[in-house]
């Protein structure tokens, strides 16, 4: 009988989501020749759901910035948090006018390590809210694919975030 | 494809999720390796109960689940807890591929489901030893 392995059941995601990015990807990935991260318009009925989500990863972005500079013992544990939100908005930003990209102001962060951390992870609970809203809502389905990695990213962050060796390291 | 196959396909994974998990638990040791065998006894638990929902989900759109098969190959040397929380990781990921193609394929309760559950394998990649990704499930973005 033919069975199927590990490798072969990653080879069945690829195949139900080949057909998605082959065709009419509304989101597509920040192309690698030419740098851009400019990407096709969201449909209509979805510019207001991205600019909610770009919203919120630019004020998630600015949490962790303030942070960091806070308390730069940190820097080594949001560096992948950071990191991730800059490539979510690679992908998101093109799609959205530059008048529609808020500049938030800037958060107060405790200067303490514990307050600092709390202050991103209550900071990225409100991201995952929005990032799954807009997943749920979104009349794109690709876009919807795209938001449902953001979230699970998101949530993984978090959940590194909550783990209280976390909050130990470089202490 | 439908939302119908894009369930269907689903719960054919969780059928080789749930064979996997069956086997890495059967070769973890609970009294050497006890909190490996917990976080798989809990991986297989979620797997068991997302399978379970996703037939009944088949049978709401209208289609008669797919049935597992006997038994599925498994790659690899899986003797050692390493290799096998690392198969178990592997397996996770592969789901929430899985589960975001589910995701791109339907709408309302059934697309928040889905994410629902995409995010849970995530997550439990890092009880598996993995670390936070950027864009897990969808392998074409983490290339940009």
């Amino acid at each position: 009988m033919p069975g199927r392995s590990l490798t072969r059941r990653t080879a069945v995601g690829v195949t139900l989501v080949s057909p998605l990015v082959a065709t009419a990807c509304d989101i597509d990935p920040p192309s690698r020749d030419n740098g851009s991260a400019d990407a096709p318009p969201p449909p209509p009925e979805d510019s207001e759901l991205v600019t909610a989500v770009v919203a919120a990863l630019v004020r998630a972005r600015s949490v962790v910035e303030a942070a960091t500079l806070s308390v730069p013992d940190l820097t080594p544990l949001l560096e992948p948090v950071a990191t991730a939100h800059a490539a979510h908005l690679g992908v998101l930003e093109g799609a959205v006018a530059d008048a529609d990209v808020p500049t938030p102001a800037p958060p107060r962060v405790p200067a303490d390590r514990a307050g600092a951390l709390t202050a991103v992870r209550r900071s990225e609970q409100r991201l995952l809210r929005e990032v799954r809203r807009g997943c749920v809502d979104a009349a794109s389905g690709d876009l919807a694919r795209v938001l449902a990695s953001m979230a699970a990213s998101t949530a993984q962050h978090g959940a590194a975030l909550a783990d209280p060796a976390a909050g130990q390291e470089g202490s | 494809m439908t939302v119908l196959d894009a369930l269907q396909a689903t719960l054919a994974d969780e059928h080789v999720a749930l064979y996997t998990y069956g086997v890495l638990g059967a070769r973890t040791s609970q009294a050497t390796s006890p909190v490996l065998f917990e976080t798989l006894t809990s991986g297989y638990r979620r797997h068991r109960a997302r399978r379970d929902q996703l037939q009944l989900m088949v049978r709401d759109a209208g289609g008669d689940p797919v049935a597992a098969e006997v038994a599925y190959d498994l790659d690899g040397a899986l003797l050692r807890p390493p290799q096998i929380e690392r198969a178990a990781a592997d397996l996770e990921a592969a789901s929430v591929e899985v589960l975001l193609a589910l995701v791109a394929q339907s709408t309302a309760s059934v697309r928040e489901w889905a994410l629902t559950e995409a995010t849970w394998s995530a997550v439990w990649r890092l009880q598996l030893g993995q670390t936070a990704e950027t864009w897990p499930g969808a392998p074409e973005l983490d290339q940009a």
